[in-house]
């Protein structure tokens, strides 16, 4: 995958942050949070491990290796970073999201197509009529499918 | 909209009393289990499951919800609507022994519920590995008392039923084991066969095939009388042990605030369900303990919890102080 | 009685029309949840379990093994074609399966895999058939301390799965090792890194996780390059592979399931490591290691391959120890336990005619599968040609509704949502995805064991290096390591980090 984005020198990227000083950065904030959140756990000690002794190991092993890959990046260059595509970020998440907040509550028969049809427009290319039809229909399937056929005791109708 | 609201209301008055309750259940009963699909709680609600829906007319769908020793399940269920179409089958982990394990626990299990009925107890079973030097409880005790920390103690992890009957056994016994933690009872077994941890307590399901394969040394059953499945096995007071006697049990809860005719319509179902031949014969087949008279119902359960409840949390608490130093 | 008249009376069991009947559904149903993203066979086979009841234990068992290999069989499908693993066991698949796809190959990739898996799982059941009580034996050796050793060499492997840089490779292994340590501590019961949320007090779980990071981020970052997707439904190729794919392939074929079946043996799931393991070797050994993760044939057949023979030699510590080595194999003990047979070493000498009538039934299973499969690849492959607009949404409701249903908890599925949102951020960072995935995964292990081994101990660490078993694998994961180092070493540190 990565080659793809790193191989293509930035057709995208408007100048942006090196990828690898970005990469190096998402590690650190990583390791600090674990650190963070592992600091009030007992470590114990090599020969009686704590519950906090690996989280808060691995955590600065990693946020060093991060520091590395900043420096290496720093000093010898490398593939910049592109923009995120937050059309895409919004509405698929933003579906998952809303199927989840629906399910228990209003069951699959509302959950399943606000899911799609928000979803769908996550393309550049939906055609909203297109998209109606095909989440009721890929509904009606799915309960078919999860409810009858394998019998998951999943909400269809919640709300009655 | 007022006079609406107080319509809707009268009419929920209507619909929540006992003209509603002789109608109960109208739909399919959800009966939440706290474990994994497969596991002795879970066969033990599967089996009692279907006779319940046969006697109710509705079907019961299981719905296994994992984690946390159990108490994820128990606070999904002890937030459900209380209309008796939400039940969980609670155990000996999530009724008696996670307040003294949990400390962040959300419900109050002599407080939080309905209870329905006790549904099968599973016996509690002290086995060794082959490589013991001991044959039976007395010389097992001695040995224990003998190697101190030396012992290796297998569970299946905190929060477990062999955690918690294992912590028991040792503050009883007064020994100071080194407990070898595991992720269930299977990886812990493994180990036990081939000697590298010593000994654990466990559920009579989880054993009675080593047990009568030999390939584990079992020195006693925690029940007042011998389990058919094992007539051999010694119970601890005939062993020479007192005070141990200690059982996984299962039973059935609904949320606080169920109506009472629906408690008692789940709690004759589930009677009648322990009557039912075959399930009888299943739960036989686990080794498990059948509830009888008076030992089943809502009170009897919620006697049960309550001393549960006070019988494992000094022991628990005690324990988990001294670990997490 | 010598393997043969067991085996004959073992196929007189499974060829009963009762049983053949049961063993077809269960591979039709297993593939089906295969496919399906999320709804594994741990949760199918939860659900069927009291349709069980009224089945002869035998027939209940037979049917319910096939659900689980035929879900081998359909999650590499899943896999190949939209670059989602639903088991641990896949995600090497999503690596090379999933680029052949996109070259218009995944007729081939789906061929190779059900081929590979057929001749895993024929060899996988002859050798329970045969060696199934000695074997027992072997894995009695392995202990806490063995375990971890063995985690070692696994971690090892995971610099080979590296498709660019080594060193994020690395470093995305320790995040998936950070990542496992979420959730209650074994010893103690401390809650890790949880911040109070109680759906995470049993640690992260792998299919949210791998939901996210792999099928989530790779729709969003499709939709981001419709050119790179469009190219891929130009053209669908032929639909099986040709003689001689399957000649290239049938040495990874053969070593897959010798690796996965030996690892299938191992009581504490050593199963998983059988397809990371095998794509280690096939990309050690091949000519030109850089045709790995561009769709290299081997890269499918050898993990495909050892995947289904460590799905078959897992029945061993179940049916012949009566330990289960893994969440299916627990289910497995529930349903023997729920139809009146007990667990146990006793099974084979108890209940032969169930022993022998399984073995055998496997083998029929297998063959089934392949006769459901290989017609299907062409469907498979056609469903690609859906326009990715109508693709995507699809896969998301499969994908919402299998979360969902693998705990019946809404918080899986906003877990999966943010791990998505983790993974893009990971493909825009140039971080891949799958060796993180294999540090998750034998990071839990990996760190029960080591804590078990070292209180085993009393906290000498010279334990793993005394026992014969665990220094022997030590001793391997070093040379490999030094192996996997060496030529970089030699040249220039540019170079160094960019295999």
């Amino acid at each position: 995958m990565s080659e793809q984005i790193s191989g293509e020198p930035d057709k995208k990227s408007g100048g942006g942050l090196l990828q690898d000083v970005g990469a190096g950065l998402f590690l650190i904030l990583i390791s600090l949070f674990f650190i963070w959140q592992a600091w009030s756990l007992p470590l114990g000690s090599l020969r009686a491990m704590g519950p906090g002794m690996l989280p808060m190991s691995i955590a600065v092993i990693m946020g060093i290796g991060g520091a590395i890959l900043m420096t290496i990046a720093l000093v010898s260059g490398g593939p910049r970073l592109t923009r995120p595509h937050v059309r895409g970020l919004f509405f698929v998440l933003g579906g998952l999201i809303l199927f989840g907040l629906t399910v228990r509550w209003l069951g699959l028969i509302v959950a399943g197509p606000l899911a799609m049809i928000f979803g769908s427009f996550a393309s550049e290319e939906v055609r909203p009529v297109e998209a109606v039809i095909f989440a009721v229909v890929m509904t009606a399937f799915c309960i078919g499918l999860f409810k009858y056929a394998l019998g998951l005791p999943i909400p269809i109708v919640a709300f009655m | 909209m007022k006079k609406l609201l107080v319509a809707v209301a009268g009419l929920t008055a209507i619909f929540a009393g006992p003209a509603f309750a002789q109608k109960y259940p109208t739909k399919p009963i959800t009966m939440i289990v706290p474990f994994a699909a497969g596991g002795p709680t879970d066969i033990v609600a599967r089996i009692v499951a279907e006779p319940m829906s046969r006697s109710l007319g509705q079907q019961i769908v299981v719905e296994n919800v994992a984690g946390a020793g159990g108490t994820t399940g128990i606070t999904r269920g002890a937030g459900g609507t209380p209309d008796g179409y939400t039940i969980m089958m609670g155990h000996m982990g999530t009724h008696g022994a996670a307040p003294a394990l949990y400390p962040n626990l959300r419900y109050n299990p002599t407080a939080d519920f309905a209870p329905i009925g006790v549904a099968a107890g599973t016996p509690i079973i002290i086995v060794g590995s082959k490589k013991l030097p001991a044959d039976d409880l007395k010389g097992f005790i001695a040995w224990a008392k003998k190697q101190g920390d030396k012992a290796n103690h297998a569970h299946a992890g905190v929060g477990s039923v062999s955690h918690s009957t294992g912590i028991l056994l040792n503050s009883i016994l007064g020994t100071k084991p080194t407990f070898i933690p595991y992720t269930g009872t299977g990886p812990a077994l493994n180990d036990m066969l081939s000697g590298q941890v010593d000994y654990m307590t466990d559920q009579i399901v989880n054993l009675v095939g080593q047990i009568n394969a030999g390939t584990v040394k079992a020195f006693a059953i925690a029940t007042p009388k011998r389990s058919p499945a094992l007539p051999n096995l010694p119970t601890t007071k005939e062993a020479g042990l007192d005070g141990y006697e200690v059982s996984a049990w299962n039973a059935v809860f609904a949320p606080k605030g169920t109506p009472q005719a629906i408690v008692d319509r789940l709690s004759d179902a589930l009677s009648k369900a322990l009557d039912d031949a075959n399930a009888r014969k299943r739960l036989d087949d686990l080794g498990a303990v059948i509830p009888e008279g008076a030992e089943r119902g809502s009170a009897a359960l919620q006697k049960l919890v309550v001393s549960e409840v006070a019988r494992w949390t000094p022991v628990l608490k005690d324990a988990m102080a001294a670990q997490k130093k | 009685m010598d393997i043969f008249s067991n085996l004959a009376m073992g196929f007189g069991v499974a060829f009963t029309l009762q049983n053949i009947f049961l063993c077809f559904l269960g591979c039709m149903i297993g593939t089906l949840v295969g496919v399906l993203p999320g709804v594994g066979p741990v949760a199918t086979i939860a659900m069927l379990l009291p349709i069980t009841f009224g089945l002869d234990p035998t027939g209940a068992l037979i049917m319910l093994a096939g659900i689980y290999y035929g879900a081998q069989y359909g999650g590499s499908t899943t896999a190949i074609l939209v670059n989602i693993p639903g088991e641990a066991t896949a995600v090497v698949t999503v690596l090379d399966g999933h680029q052949m796809a996109k070259q218009g190959r995944a007729g081939v990739a789906l061929g190779i895999s059900a081929i590979g898996s057929f001749f895993a799982g024929c060899v996988a059941t002859l050798f329970i058939a045969a060696m199934g009580a000695p074997l027992t034996k072997f894995a009695q050796l392995f202990g806490p301390a063995e375990y971890f050793s063995l985690m070692v060499m696994g971690l090892v492997f995971s610099t080979v799965l590296a498709r660019g840089s080594i060193l994020k490779a690395l470093l995305m292994v320790f995040l998936g090792l950070l990542l496992a340590t979420v959730g209650t501590d074994l010893e103690t019961g401390q809650e890790r890194v949880t911040l109070g949320i109680q759906q995470l007090s049993d640690g992260i779980d792998f299919a949210p996780l791998a939901m996210g990071i792999f099928g989530f981020a790779e729709i969003i970052r499709n939709l981001e390059e419709p050119e790179a997707r469009d190219v891929v439904r130009g053209k669908i190729g032929k639909l099986l592979p040709s003689l001689a794919e399957i000649r290239q392939s049938f040495p990874s074929i053969l070593r897959g399931t010798a690796i996965g079946g030996i690892l299938g043996i191992l009581p504490g799931n050593g199963a998983v490591l059988g397809p990371f393991a095998s794509y280690a070797v096939e990309k050690k050994i091949a000519k030109d290691p850089s045709r790995f993760g561009k769709g290299a044939i081997e890269g499918v057949a050898g993990p495909e391959s050892a995947n289904n023979a460590g799905a078959q030699t897992a029945f061993i510590p179940l049916l012949t120890l009566g330990i289960p080595p893994n969440a299916v194999m627990a289910l497995m003990v529930g349903a023997m336990t729920i139809h009146g047979i007990i667990p146990g070493p006793q099974v084979m000498t108890k209940n032969p005619e169930l022993f022998w009538g399984m073995i055998a039934s496997m083998w029929i299973g297998n063959a089934m599968l392949v006769i459901i499969n290989l017609p299907l690849v062409g469907m498979w492959v056609k469903l690609l040609k859906v326009p990715y607009r109508l693709m995507f949404p699809a896969i998301l409701i499969f994908c919402a509704i299998g979360i969902y249903s693998i705990n019946n908890s809404v918080e899986d599925v906003y877990f999966t949502a943010f791990f998505a949102l983790v993974g893009y951020i990971m493909i825009k960072l140039g971080y891949e995805p799958a060796p993180m995935l294999l540090g998750f995964v034998l990071g839990k292990l990996m760190e029960e064991k080591l804590r078990q081994a070292l209180i085993l101990s009393r906290g000498s660490f010279t334990t793993f290096v005394e026992r014969p078993v665990s220094g022997t694998l030590l001793a391997v994961a070093l040379i490999m390591l030094v192996i996997a180092f060496l030529p970089a070493m030699n040249k220039k540190r540019e170079q160094a980090f960019q295999e």
